[in-house]
């Protein structure tokens, strides 16, 4: 939008004259600032097809998880608060008989009800061939996102997008997507000719287009996994090694984080990292409030200050 | 349930409308002009916490009936009854029984499928996939323990390319295996001894894994060069028929821990 020149110099006016008096730059700076804007986070990870909870077998997980209960505490947590993003880091198919005999259709149909927002790949969403995944996509209303797998020649050309953006309120959220390395990891035969790229040099380069456009908070979806005793990366690495991730939901390792980990990035601010197992036995929620004030002393940009734990 | 709280606070990282930024940006001008350390500021405070989905939880009714019309023809194949443990198996590393169980059922079972000898049978840990319960086995419980339509294949291998397979294993603190023992020291296959005598590197082994591992899969490279004898036929049909095999004998599912692998430091 260009600049109203009148208006501008009306408006510098006006603020030299409020700054006559300093209770006036108060008033009308908190006028503009008072606003709060909340952002609910929904993620999930490594679901492996387990749309059923566990079955009441005295084991460990008898009578968790499952889609059904899953979609109630998403329905509710939509009908209090109004800006919900539902994301999920990938490893959707693969665990139970659901997917030996339906391939991941009960899953994306499951996902498209429960009204997810975007999706990434992980490594067992290739076990029925690349062929397959793009065929269950036909039922998904949502986008899956990959900024470092080249599909070009393969089922999944133009079947994936390295980022979406959402606007929710007043806050624009760009989430990306990386994905694994695959050889070693995948058989040749069911990843054929994609190709995989640096997921730190991709995530930079797409968080950079994405704060070009404005982007107030970015979120990276990831099946790299949080961290490894060898260098091979990590969300850890990815955290450290990228300028302006405010937040990635990863998977892979199936690891239950306590609460997110928190890592400074490139630019010196603060990346959360968080985790919720595997088998949609938790929910993930991260409440993002995001209240614009007047502080008298520079804060380091993005820094996390731990805050009180509180029981619920 | 525990509920954790973040706060962190941007500079300049809130983008108002143009009108609204125009104007914070004269205030933030003529304030540096003439405030000291007057700064814009955004507050982020993050909460967190984590929803376990439970019995407890009401089941969503268009979801469960969605789902009810594939459970229904799931279930009916398998809920099939096949076996049974008096204990239940899980996965555990350097060693487990369910692991055991695996090694000894692809042994046994790639034995008959392939008609000929077979030194040793491994399973990576990643591929575990699932636990048997106590009680009831299914073809489901199967299903879910080795849900990859991976196939059993025979190679024959040297003692030194088996060996720094055995060593990839121990860096990874142990696979499933059956036929071999060892020591885990510094990360390396120690006292590796099979059917009962040393391993020599010149000697050729017979050895039994998925095709996923024999293909390099979960990085075994070295064993990606020796040729695959193959019958196209399924890891967890082998698991299936050996469920069956041992029931039929009368006998439960609970493979015990051998000390087939143990730390050595």
């Amino acid at each position: 939008m260009p600049i109203n020149r009148r208006k501008f110099l009306g408006q510098t006016l006006m603020a030299g004259g409020s700054l006559l008096a300093s209770s006036v730059i108060d008033k009308s700076y908190g006028e503009y600032f008072a606003a709060k804007d909340t952002l609910t986070i929904l993620h999930t990870n490594d679901v492996h097809s387990r749309l059923d909870s566990f079955p009441m077998d005295g084991s460990k997980n008898a009578g968790l998880g499952g889609v059904a209960a899953r979609a109630t505490i998403i329905e509710q947590i939509r009908k209090e608060t109004e800006h919900v993003l539902l994301l999920d880091a990938g490893d959707i198919f693969q665990g139970t008989p659901y997917f030996n005999i339906y391939k991941g259709e009960p899953e994306i149909k499951a996902m498209s009800m429960m009204k997810y927002d975007a999706c990434t790949m992980g490594n067992h969403d290739f076990d029925a061939g690349l062929e397959n995944f793009a065929t269950q996509l036909k039922h998904a209303n949502f986008p899956v996102l990959l900024c470092n797998y080249d599909f070009t020649n393969t089922p999944m050309e133009n079947k994936s997008v390295p980022y979406n953006i959402f606007q929710k309120g007043n806050i624009k959220v760009g989430v990306l997507g990386v994905g694994i390395e695959l050889k070693g990891l995948v058989p040749d035969n069911l990843y054929g000719n994609t190709i995989y790229k640096d997921p730190i040099e991709c995530a930079n380069k797409t968080v950079d287009s994405l704060k070009k456009q404005g982007c107030d908070m970015i979120i990276c979806l990831s099946h790299l996994g949080d961290k490894y005793d060898s260098n091979k990366v990590s969300d850890e690495i990815l955290a450290k090694e990228t300028y302006h991730i405010d937040l990635i939901l990863g998977g892979h390792t199936h690891q239950f984080f306590s609460e997110p980990r928190k890592y400074i990035n490139k630019n010196n601010g603060d990346t959360l990292v968080n985790q919720v197992g595997w088998a949609g036995l938790q929910l993930g929620r991260l409440d993002y409030n995001f209240e614009r004030s007047r502080k008298k002393n520079l804060l380091k940009a993005n820094t996390v200050l731990v805050g009180g734990k509180i029981e619920k | 349930m525990k509920t954790f709280y973040f706060f962190y606070s941007k500079t300049n990282t809130f983008t108002p409308q143009p009108f609204i930024q125009m104007r914070i940006s004269v205030l933030l001008f003529i304030s540096c002009l003439f405030v000291t350390s007057f700064v814009q500021s955004q507050k982020v405070s993050v909460t967190y916490s984590g929803y376990p989905i439970n019995g407890n939880t009401k089941k969503d009714s268009s979801i469960a009936a969605f789902l009810s019309t594939y459970r229904d023809s799931v279930s009916k194949s398998m809920n099939v009854v096949i076996g049974f443990s008096v204990s239940g198996l899980t996965k555990h590393q350097p060693e487990s029984g369910l692991g055991n169980f695996m090694c000894d059922g692809l042994k046994n079972i790639g034995e008959k499928v392939f008609g000929q000898h077979i030194d040793a049978a491994f399973v990576n840990y990643g591929g575990v996939r699932s636990y048997l319960p106590k009680g009831n086995i299914t073809v489901g419980n199967i299903f879910e323990l080795m849900p990859f339509d991976n196939i059993m294949v025979l190679q024959r291998v040297k003692g030194d390319s088996l060996l720094s397979f055995l060593n990839h294993i121990a860096d990874k603190n142990g696979w499933p295996l059956t036929g071999i023992t060892l020591a885990i020291k510094d990360k390396k296959a120690a006292n590796v001894l099979i059917d009962g005598k040393p391993i020599s590197a010149d000697s050729t082994y017979t050895i039994a894994n998925s095709d996923y591992v024999a293909n390099g899969g979960d990085n075994t490279n070295m064993l990606k060069v020796f040729p695959k004898i193959s019958k196209g036929y399924l890891i967890r049909d082998a698991l299936l028929a050996y469920v069956k095999l041992l029931t039929d004998a009368g006998q439960s599912i609970d493979a015990k821990i051998e000390k087939r692998i143990v730390y050595a430091n």
